[in-house]
């Protein structure tokens, strides 16, 4: 029997089952960390403990810093999108439609889920590896010694601020979206400005803009406890850290896929 | 009695790495932790403080806050020194709105004083030496008024003037707050400078308890081999 355990513990089988196992019981652990540590970040909010210096820093880091990079993504692209399609509508007749469909697009799903993708490389990446240095360097241990509850200095500025603020950047994102396409219609095609504009109003729904917003408080809320949460749990020196901030990437990554999933299954099914 | 330890127990894995430990410091006196690295003597401050949990045994302190000064500062990167001392003066429940501006501003200078520190307040950890950054570490550790202070090495990575340094403000903390204090070290000079009593840990156990005295003598063969630094000897480096 101890021969065949042995033979069993060198086999393929058994490291191939370790392996899953231990990716398994990793993404039980980074999820239980995710729940409990949001769980106590609402309980800060609910209870209006919040830092008004801390969130304001953060406000102008989540919604001031990223704003180039988002927008700039955002706008290339619109820019994409509107050279591909926007010359075939026009040849099949659709011309009217072109403003109305880069609204829609735009509003419904570009604005939000590529602000998210920007966000998450550029905040969210750096509230983890923030983080997860100051969890390598003793930081957060300090904060301890000092009494000063980690979740309510590190968390809940941060993730309030990821809610207040994606709002904002999706907005600004959207519009520069439908302005981008406005350019890139008219140039490569012979519709106007005007008539751009005219499908996009009809192409602009109440209920397309409030879902959009919902959806981009939690995408925003969703990426910054992701990467606190990931940043906070990290281990060993800086091989750890870049281990957190690859973690928060992913899985902020497959987090708003999701959200963004199931607001879509909800709203426009 | 500032601080009591009673058969202490703390195990990572299978590991015991704290085994049946105690001791007691009273207030004012300086208790030094030597020993091998990786035989627990960090991971005693941590449990005293709360940082990790104990499995078994006893730690008793007096009333009053705990302050550590960390191996390497720890100090809060995106905050100033003048921000870093008040910290806790001002994020602290119990403590925050309790102080004025002008009183903050008043207590930074006199903590950087004690640690031989002007004109910095406004300056970030980043720009200063490591010897600075650890005398701030000082200010900030003190400000709560501790009845207990924890060292985990201080003198680690400095320059010999710097330690010596460093030595003389643990001594003077001590003489200005009256607290029980803790060091663990590697270093002899801030054994025989800073410490009335100091305690030797091999594999989690306490395999001598006297003063540094009575180490220098090297009656046990565990110091003996501490202070030879010599590789024969009972104790063995665990690769």
């Amino acid at each position: 029997m101890s021969t065949l355990s042995k033979y069993y513990k060198q086999s393929a089988t058994y490291k191939i089952l370790k392996a899953i196992s231990a990716e398994a019981y990793d993404f039980l652990d980074t999820l239980g960390e995710i729940a409990k540590n949001g769980f106590i970040t609402l309980g800060y909010l609910l209870t209006g403990q919040v830092s008004i210096k801390e969130l304001i820093e953060q406000c102008s880091r989540f919604g001031v810093s990223s704003l180039p990079i988002t927008l700039s993504i955002v706008g290339m692209t619109s820019i994409i999108v509107a050279s591909q399609v926007a010359s075939e509508m026009v040849k099949q007749g659709g011309g009217n439609f072109v403003g109305m469909m880069m609204t829609v697009l735009i509003v419904r799903e570009v604005g939000a889920i590529m602000s998210g993708f920007a966000i998450i490389s550029m905040i969210g990446s750096s509230l983890a590896s923030e983080l997860a240095t100051m969890r390598v360097t003793e930081q957060i241990d300090a904060l301890k010694v000092l009494k000063v509850d980690p979740i309510r200095y590190l968390f809940v500025p941060r993730v309030l601020s990821g809610i207040l603020m994606m709002p904002v950047v999706v907005i600004i994102a959207s519009i520069v979206g439908v302005l981008t396409g406005a350019v890139t219609t008219a140039m490569t095609t012979d519709l106007g400005y005007r008539a751009y504009f005219d499908s996009a109003w009809l192409g602009l729904y109440m209920k397309d803009l409030s879902v959009s917003l919902i959806k981009s408080l939690f995408f925003g809320g969703t990426i910054a406890l992701i990467s606190c949460a990931c940043g906070y749990t990290a281990s060993g020196g800086a091989k750890g850290v870049g281990l957190a901030t690859t973690k928060a990437v992913v899985w902020s990554f497959v987090a708003i896929v999701i959200w963004d999933m199931i607001f879509a299954i909800a709203f426009f099914f | 009695m500032s601080i009591e330890v009673k058969n202490l127990v703390k195990t990572f894995g299978d590991k015991r790495v704290i085994d049946d430990v105690s001791f007691k410091v009273e207030d004012g006196e300086t208790l030094a932790i030597v020993g091998f690295s990786g035989s627990g003597k960090s991971t005693i401050l941590k449990l005293i403080c709360g940082l990790i949990e104990k499995d078994s045994g006893d730690i008793i302190t007096s009333e009053g806050d705990i302050a550590m000064v960390f191996q390497y500062s720890a100090l809060f990167d995106s905050l100033n020194v003048a921000d870093n001392i008040t910290f806790a003066l001002t994020e602290r429940k119990d403590l925050r709105k309790k102080y004025t501006q002008e009183e903050l501003n008043s207590i930074v200078t006199k903590k950087l004083e004690l640690v031989g520190l002007q004109g910095i307040e406004k300056k970030f950890p980043s720009e200063l030496s490591g010897g600075m950054q650890k005398r701030v570490s000082f200010a900030r550790a003190i400000v709560t008024e501790p009845k207990t202070i924890l060292y985990d090495e201080p003198t680690a990575g400095l320059d010999p003037i710097s330690s010596t340094l460093i030595e003389d403000y643990i001594v003077r903390l001590k003489e200005e707050t009256h607290a029980a204090s803790i060091v663990v070290t590697h270093q002899m000079s801030t054994i025989t400078r800073t410490a009335n009593k100091l305690i030797m840990l091999y594999d989690g156990r306490i395999v001598f308890a006297g003063t540094p005295k009575e180490m220098l003598r090297q009656d046990n063969e565990y110091t003996k081999q501490f202070v030879t630094a010599s590789l024969e000897g009972p104790m063995r480096m665990i690769a």
